[in-house]
């Protein structure tokens, strides 16, 4: 071990430092422990009890800082607690949001195809056989169909409520007689008052030739399926069997798009470029993040306010480092005359101080992801914050933990941390040993 | 004759936020090897300051110091602190040990400095407490060693890296009569035993009359007082 990392471990072990942060993390647990027996026993009391072990457990820290004897224990541990909160913070808050963001994603996935290829030009795929056994034979695919699409009006059967949709192919052929099945969404549910099982009359913008000219291509349906509302559903459309969409939008054959779905959604980049590599620039293919980019652009903006805003917390804890660690230079001003005579180089004085940097932002971010992902994960897996599900078709709010952002998070605190520690290692650094032993006699 | 210390023309003057202190101008002093010189002289004259100089842990404003015919000025920082891990140890009125490190790791700790592994400097800094007998203190903390223990831990320290040179600023000033009489007589054995170049400042005539020679210092200047 070099004199550098010595030096900072004893000033961590020691002082009692180590030692305070123990203290606080036992508190921690016992209350944590305590408050999930007593919410386990008294689900309704649950609110209260969380109140009163915060409380608590703010005194119990209160009483071990200001009953710490030394002062670089107490510093070390301010700096740790600072950027514990603010890495668990900010972890808490990307959870939350990757929470709602993952089922939003879900629902994109589920109402778009994974992969939709597009001639590069023309309304139409020019070989749709070849395009489609190209995109059958592809690992991971689950079907393929064509994307058949058109405007209309959708009519209660009664003709009295007309509401403009859209309809698409997307349901599997009807399976006995009677009217073809059609899937609505919530929103034409509703406007349209049909519920499953009543006819609804579904009138396409095309037309076709009659002996008394062109007239609106109609079809009655029946309502079998209705897909539940989400924010994703805010125009009213129709699902329908592809005899159904061709018979509507007067396509007979040929297809304008090929929708593919995969087994896992996730693996849409990747089979959209072995798509491409396989049919060539005559084709376009986009994947369902392209094909809701402006959704995607917004998700991932509204992650990137709440990373800046949020880690602000961070940045605080980073000026608590700066100082805190400031004051024990001036502390230890003794130390660093003793060191420096006994022949430390003034780089290698400064370095003591940034490896305390590094020790606090390394034990500040491990605990703060300790922290954060348990709470989150706690949060998500017994549901602890309900939600009315009639409102959100969710009963309590969701949390989700992605390694990629609990990495950025560490590596952010612990720059931070380094940053802040270099400012005063600096000053430590640049120290007269002489002066550093006279004043401090 | 070689010398262990020349300085020449030495200055200071502290300047901080009041007015400017001068310590003492033109300062000059030559010491040989091998010797084991007092300094004397009234609190306020700049006893310390010569020795920080001396040391190179302190810069002069004019002039010149020159350790085993070393040029101080002429080091970088990281040379200077090199050239005082290996040829210079310094000894404190107030002992100066790290609080929390024990009696075994503050004397390791130049040989850590300089890059020896903890097994060579614990070992090294073993033989050592033993010298100044204090082996069974060696996993005691500063604070648990009497005003004496700490001193001889101090001394210890100061001779871990084998030193040509040995400052010593009062190094008995804080202790009773017999922990003064102790510590004195160990830097006089240590002295003798190694061959050290050893400059000591005391206010005790006593000890100072075991010494080669003495220095006074004075608001005019250093002169030997006895050859």
């Amino acid at each position: 071990m070099s004199f550098e990392s010595f030096v900072a471990l004893r000033y961590l072990g020691k002082t009692g430092a180590l030692r305070l942060i123990a203290k606080i993390l036992i508190v921690n647990v016992v209350v944590s422990s305590v408050l999930a027996v007593v919410a386990g026993l008294f689900p309704s009391r649950a609110v209260a009890a969380s109140i009163v072990a915060g409380l608590f457990f703010l005194a119990a820290l209160l009483y071990l800082l200001l009953a710490s004897r030394s002062h670089v224990a107490l510093m070390v541990t301010i700096c740790v607690l600072g950027l514990t909160i603010g890495v668990a913070a900010l972890i808490i808050a990307l959870s939350l949001l990757s929470g709602f963001q993952d089922r939003i994603r879900a629902q994109m996935a589920a109402r778009t195809p994974h992969l939709e290829v597009t001639p590069a030009r023309g309304a139409l795929l020019s070989e749709p056989a070849a395009v489609r056994e190209t995109l059958a034979s592809l690992p991971g695919v689950r079907s393929v169909e064509p994307a058949i699409e058109g405007r209309g009006w959708l009519s209660d059967a009664a003709g009295s409520t007309v509401l403009p949709v859209r309809f698409r192919s997307g349901l599997p052929p009807p399976a006995g007689e009677g009217p073809p099945p059609a899937r609505l969404s919530g929103s034409a549910m509703g406007r349209t008052g049909a519920g499953i099982g009543s006819l609804v009359r579904l009138t396409s913008s095309r037309t076709r030739l009659s002996p008394i000219g062109p007239v609106p291509i109609a079809m009655e349906l029946k309502v079998a399926d209705l897909r539940r509302g989400s924010a994703l559903d805010r125009s009213p459309d129709v699902e329908v069997p592809e005899a159904v969409a061709r018979t509507l939008a007067a396509l007979p054959d040929g297809a304008p798009a090929y929708a593919v779905r995969l087994d896992h959604f996730d693996r849409a980049e990747e089979a959209a470029r072995q798509v491409s590599a396989r049919l060539g620039p005559a084709y376009r293919v986009q994947t369902w993040k392209e094909l809701n980019a402006p959704l995607g652009f917004a998700l991932r903006l509204e992650k990137l306010v709440i990373f800046v805003t949020v880690g602000l917390v961070i940045l605080v804890a980073a000026l608590n480092i700066i100082s805190n660690i400031s004051l024990l230079v001036i502390e230890r001003k003794r130390d660093l005359g003793v060191f420096a005579t006994l022949g430390a180089a003034p780089d290698s004085l400064g370095r003591v101080y940034v490896l305390l940097g590094v020790a606090i932002g390394g034990l500040g971010t491990g605990l703060g992801l300790a922290f954060g992902a348990g709470s989150a994960w706690l949060l998500d897996r017994y549901g602890l914050v309900p939600l009315p599900a009639d409102v959100y078709m969710l009963s309590h709010v969701p949390f989700a933990l992605h390694a990629g952002e609990l990495a950025v998070v560490a590596a952010f605190s612990l720059a931070m941390a380094l940053a802040a520690a270099a400012f005063p290692a600096r000053a430590a650094a640049r120290l007269a040993p002489g002066e550093a032993i006279r004043l401090s006699r | 004759m070689t010398l262990a210390i020349e300085a020449r023309g030495l200055s200071k003057t502290y300047r901080g936020e009041g007015a400017p202190v001068t310590v003492f101008t033109n300062l000059s002093l030559a010491i040989p090897r091998g010797e084991f010189a007092a300094i004397m002289g009234p609190s306020g004259v700049g006893k310390s300051t010569l020795l920080h100089l001396l040391a190179g842990i302190d810069r002069p404003d004019e002039g010149s110091v020159a350790i085993f015919e070393s040029g101080l000025q002429s080091l970088s920082p990281r040379e200077l602190a090199r050239f005082r891990n290996e040829h210079i140890g310094f000894v404190f009125q107030f002992h100066h040990l790290l609080p929390e490190f024990t009696a075994q790791e503050n004397v390791a700790l130049p040989s850590r400095i300089a890059g020896l592994s903890s097994r060579e400097a614990g070992k090294a800094a073993d033989a050592l407490l033993a010298r100044v007998g204090l082996s069974e203190r060696r996993d005691h903390l500063p604070r648990a060693l009497s005003g004496g223990e700490q001193q001889r831990v101090a001394i210890a320290r100061a001779i871990a890296r084998g030193p040509g040179l040995l400052l010593a600023d009062e190094p008995t000033g804080n202790l009773d009569v017999a922990a003064a009489l102790s510590a004195f007589g160990l830097l006089e054995e240590l002295h003798r035993e190694r061959g050290m170049t050893t400059v000591l400042v005391t206010h005790n005539p006593e000890l100072a009359n075991r010494c080669d020679k003495i220095y006074s210092m004075s608001r005019e200047g250093i002169t030997l007082a006895r050859g």
